[in-house]
């Protein structure tokens, strides 16, 4: 084999890369510096304007930035509160139900986010079973079409990959620690809190770093669950180029929202990273 | 604990169930059956051209997407394994990208590149765009089976006097191949599930299940859309278990075990 050999082998992947996610993410630019056509296809061809930007982070567009990453937040926050019990547990198991638990949190993946967001709905919903036996007693809590719904129902599509990675970083733990800190009389809690959580931190930021890019992209939850106030960027853009066959607004939106992922990203790495040498 | 814990993961798959368990309806309503089960939607779906050549569709699109998934992810792997080269960093971490884009961006960025191409509405887009999405886990899980693969190896079947690509042929790949499997199960699944880029891509010559769904969904859900997604669940698992089977009994013919 020559020099040209790994070469040869990633130019397919290359070529899949650059045609379909740099060249489109590149044009995605120019789209969003368009002209809005007037009546007749769907941009100006030609033209050039930031009048789409100066539309997006208007006193609405910064309104719906500054959701978008509080729900992104949201989510990420969420995600760990219910994925770390979760694996805990599985890890609790023998190898046996680990296997079959594990299983069980990644059988919805083998469904369509749409199947699973439209069970979560007709369970959440005023006619579903939790509000039915919740209204027994109390006056039941709206569960769809509000933000509880939005964030419920994203948090539901990323938590099984956040169990997932939790599940992978606590197995990398010797039991022989927690052993040994039980045997030297500390309680489970305190065998907890010293030895199997500070060695859990990195998969804990690693996951909260996933649900923090999936979350800052929510879609499906807003759509679904959420009401028209939980509108993030990713709805706003879905909007603008389908409901209103605004390419060049639609395409300023997607770039606004490529350029918060990555800000939060990276603001997210840099204050975890601090924590780490703390 | 023990209760709590298995109460959490049983919420999990709630959602699904419940899906299922509607598809079951007798009626038109979005409850589930208590009384009688009938299978009067799964009937309907069959019957109706439009969601069965949808889902066709979808099988076909899933099956070029992991093609073209592993065609793309399963050499780089291995030029990222095996090799020291410029621009090895970069690609190693750009193949990771197609997962780290929100789909809302990979959808409208799309939109105008297939448009102006004349691929707007061919499932040989759809197909591409999917096997995009699936380039990061046949990449990910190819390269650590690598790595965790002594080089050795190899190197021995070099000594031996074997070609590098009789090498690559004879000993590396099928070591690897139950990741390769693995690999394409994932795209497969995942291509077939996908639902929010086809959103922004899908025309109706080349609308995948989803695609049908999600106005369903949105404007008018019945009973249907519970029957589409428990038939596109169980053949996304159809699907993995028999790659699972073929993995196993593979395993049994793998070289160096005596037959």
């Amino acid at each position: 084999m020559t020099r040209r050999t790994p070469y040869l082998l990633s130019a397919p992947a290359a070529v899949l890369l650059v045609g379909l996610l740099v060249t489109p993410v590149v044009l995605l630019v120019r789209v969003s510096l368009y002209e809005p056509s007037h009546g007749r296809g769907f941009f100006a061809p030609g033209t050039w304007t930031m009048e789409n930007y100066a539309a997006v982070t208007d006193a609405d567009g910064l309104g719906r930035l500054g959701f978008t990453v509080a729900f992104g937040a949201g989510v990420a926050a969420l995600t760990l509160i219910v994925s770390y019990p979760i694996a805990l547990f599985i890890r609790s198991r023998t190898a046996a139900w680990q296997a079959v638990a594990l299983g069980a949190v990644l059988l919805p993946k083998f469904a369509n986010a749409l199947v699973l967001l439209f069970g979560l709905q007709q369970l959440l919903g005023p006619a579903g079973p939790v509000a039915r036996s919740a209204s027994v007693v109390v006056e039941p809590p709206r569960l769809t079409r509000n933000l509880a719904g939005a964030l419920i129902g994203e948090t539901y599509l990323v938590a099984p990959y956040a169990v997932l990675v939790l599940v992978v970083h606590l197995a990398r733990i010797d039991p022989a620690l927690t052993a040994a800190a039980r045997g030297l009389g500390a309680s489970r809690i305190r065998a907890f809190r010293r030895v199997t959580w500070p060695l859990s931190v990195p998969g804990v930021l690693l996951a909260g770093y996933l649900a923090l890019m999936w979350g800052l992209g929510s879609f499906l939850g807003p759509m679904l669950l959420g009401g028209p106030e939980q509108t993030t960027l990713s709805v706003e853009v879905h909007r603008q180029a389908f409901e209103y066959g605004r390419w060049p607004r639609a395409a300023a939106g997607a770039v606004l929202l490529v350029a918060t992922v990555g800000l939060t990203l990276a603001a997210y790495a840099t204050v975890t990273r601090r924590r780490e040498v703390v | 604990m023990s209760r709590a814990g298995w109460l959490a993961v049983g919420l999990v798959v709630a959602p699904l169930g419940f899906a299922a368990w509607i598809s079951f309806s007798p009626d038109s309503f979005l409850t589930p059956p208590t009384g009688a089960w009938s299978l009067r939607w799964y009937k309907a779906f069959l019957a109706d051209h439009r969601w069965v050549s949808a889902l066709f569709r979808s099988l076909g699109i899933a099956g070029g997407a992991a093609a073209v998934a592993v065609a793309a992810g399963g050499p780089l792997a291995f030029a990222v394994a095996r090799y020291r080269f410029a621009g090895r960093r970069a690609l190693a971490a750009a193949a990771v990208l197609p997962a780290c884009v929100p789909p809302a961006v990979l959808g409208m960025g799309l939109l105008p590149v297939l448009y102006a191409s004349g691929l707007w509405g061919s499932p040989v887009a759809m197909a591409l765009t999917h096997g995009l999405l699936g380039l990061p886990v046949v990449f990910l899980v190819v390269r650590s089976h690598l790595e965790s693969l002594s080089p050795d190896l190899e190197a021995a079947a070099r000594g031996l006097g074997a070609s590098g690509w009789q090498s690559a042929r004879r000993v590396t790949l099928p070591l690897v191949r139950p990741a390769i499997l693995a690999g394409v199960a994932a795209a497969f699944v995942g291509s077939l599930n996908e639902g929010l880029v086809s959103l922004f891509l899908a025309t109706p010559s080349s609308e995948t299940l989803p695609a049908v769904v999600w106005p369903q969904l949105r404007f008018a859900p019945n009973p249907l859309v519970a029957v589409a997604s428990c038939l596109s669940a169980a053949t996304a698992v159809l699907a993995v278990g028999s790659i699972m089977l073929i993995t196993r009994a593979r395993r049994g013919t793998a070289p160096g075990t005596p037959s």
